[in-house]
């Protein structure tokens, strides 16, 4: 008589053939009654994949958008077997996309494509970084004047960087409200800072000088730093300018400020 | 005692509430609409912000909350998710919600996922281990889960216990209170031949705190009739029909709409909850 499967030996079977197609999972051990049990078990590959991909098509609109519906599944499929699901919680699914796509060699003259994955990425982790209030330019200007500029100036958890060597938020605006005129790019790439303002994710492009400013900074690096590496984008590079802008979008918290509300 | 009681923010009424969904989100907020009570996946707030921290921080005063699970896995036969514990852990200390519900089922192994609901052997070893799992859970979260049946499309051949015998057994075993989905005791029965009123009657009526509502689909041009439990639908008249018989039997009992694909305008599912609630009435004007 034969021995019954554990539970672990039936779910190990059954979820390798979630995953795998050629895989027949513990099909001796379903009842059929009236389907093939290879049937019943395809039931749950096809919403295993579906529930996956879905994830996938919510947090990568331009994406699938740039490459249509069939290059996106097929993506899906071997994104699935690459990359599979580690987390009961699919809000980080997505995390190693671009790396999957810019290794495919049907995407090896569309480079564009997975650094709009990138950006797409940065923006769920935009939309789902902690809240904090943000300082007001006034006391961003106090923190970065005179003997300030050795002060820590923080930059709000939404705020998220992406330096491109292509026109990716040009790209990501086309792929998501295409215009009937054709996109022309210049080739220049677009350097990409996102943050939530209102609720919302926003995103624009900064100079050479203010990126290098702002990177210096999400490195937790002193305005005096961030000034330096800014002016060797640009020697007229203007610091208190920058981060008044910065502090007006709402991209720097202050905790040191008294003023600001915790 | 009933810890699940003793730790929500705002009690659970015994009415008809709906799923808190994106697209009805920012009008929930806005409006205020008269809602009974309001129910979430965990999972949608496991990341540290976002919009839907915000709207819960906003109506949590208003509305009654309910967390519910779908990724726990809570009977994976290696082990539990630690981390994803101490989310849910935190969340709860966060939301303070009245009901906290988890799937009697398992979808992942070895840190690989499914992401789906996967249906169990009805066997003694799985019980045992479901009854220890929710065990675990309730020590670490301080408090009572409930356990919601769910829909299958297929059944082991190997099996201790009936469907129902197995979920009230886990129930006995583990004093966990019961998520009575009748949509999925009704998609189950027609999927896998059974009677659903037998089903309902089998189950242990004092653990009975809710009750899932929801539509389903008809898998067509297949030799057996198969549904599945989409909810991208209005609840079926057989459903309502199994939902007030389960009503009869258990008593009133907090009543979810749930509504995951194809969500249509809000007030579709305040008349589904509408409905809902015309059924809570009349058992309460019977028993008066």
């Amino acid at each position: 008589m034969p021995v019954a499967p554990t539970l672990l030996e039936t779910q190990r079977s059954f979820l390798t053939a979630l995953y795998d197609d050629n895989e027949a999972g513990p099909i001796d051990a379903i009842v059929g009654k009236g389907l093939e049990p290879a049937a019943r078990l395809q039931i749950y590959r096809r919403s295993c994949n579906a529930i996956q991909t879905g994830a996938l098509r919510a947090s990568f609109p331009a994406v699938l958008a740039l490459v249509g519906e069939d290059f996106f599944e097929q993506t899906a499929h071997g994104y699935r077997h690459a990359h599979p699901s580690n987390s009961g919680n699919l809000q980080g699914f997505g995390a190693h996309l671009a790396e999957y796509l810019a290794s495919l060699p049907a995407l090896a003259d569309y480079q564009y494509v997975p650094d709009v994955a990138g950006l797409e990425w940065q923006r769920q982790l935009t939309a789902l970084a902690r809240h904090s209030a943000t300082a007001s330019p006034d006391a961003v200007a106090r923190s970065s004047a005179g003997a300030g500029q050795s002060l820590a100036i923080s930059l709000h958890p939404s705020v998220h960087l992406l330096a491109s060597r292509h026109p990716v938020l040009t790209l990501w605006r086309y792929a998501m409200q295409p215009s009937p005129e054709p996109l022309r790019l210049d080739g220049a790439g677009e350097n990409v800072v996102l943050w939530r303002a209102d609720g919302e994710v926003a995103m624009a492009t900064l100079d050479a000088a203010s990126f290098a400013c702002i990177e210096s900074l999400a490195q937790g690096r002193p305005p005096g730093v961030a000034h330096t590496a800014a002016l060797a984008a640009d020697a007229e590079f203007d610091l208190a300018a920058c981060l008044k802008s910065f502090a007006q979008c709402g991209l720097i918290i202050a905790p040191q400020d008294p003023a600001t509300p915790h | 005692m009933d810890r699940s009681i003793v730790h929500g923010a705002t009690p659970m009424p015994v009415a008809a509430g709906i799923g808190l969904r994106a697209p009805h989100v920012q009008r929930i907020m806005r409006e205020r609409p008269p809602i009974a009570w309001l129910e979430t996946h965990s999972e949608n707030l496991f990341a540290a912000g976002g919009a839907l921290h915000t709207a819960m921080e906003s109506i949590r005063a208003e509305y009654p909350l309910s967390l519910h699970g779908v990724g726990l896995s809570l009977v994976s036969a290696d082990a539990l998710d630690g981390a994803h514990l101490a989310r849910l852990l935190a969340l709860v200390d966060r939301y303070q919600p009245a009901l906290v519900s988890e799937h009697l089922c398992w979808g992942a192994l070895d840190g690989r996922h499914s992401n789906d609901l996967l249906p169990l052997p009805f066997t003694e070893e799985a019980v045992t281990l479901a009854a220890s799992r929710i065990g675990q859970v309730q020590d670490a979260l301080g408090r009572d889960i409930l356990v919601e049946n769910i829909s299958t499309y297929l059944r082991f051949d190997q099996g201790d216990y009936t469907e129902w015998e197995f979920v009230a057994e886990v129930v006995r075993r583990s004093g966990c209170g019961l998520l009575c989905d009748v949509n999925n005791i009704y998609v189950n029965s027609v999927n896998h031949g059974f009677d659903p009123h037998l089903y309902l009657r089998a189950l242990p009526r004092a653990a009975v705190r809710e009750i899932h509502l929801a539509g389903f689909t008809r898998k067509d041009n297949l030799e057996v009739p198969l549904l599945i439990d989409s909810h991208s639908r209005r609840v079926d008249a057989a459903v309502w029909d199994l939902y007030a018989e389960a009503i009869a039997l258990f008593g009133p009992v907090p009543t979810l709409i749930e509504w995951d694909e194809d969500i249509p305008e809000l007030e579709v599912l305040l008349a589904e909850a509408a409905r809902a609630e015309e059924v809570l009435d009349a058992r309460r004007a019977h028993a008066a």
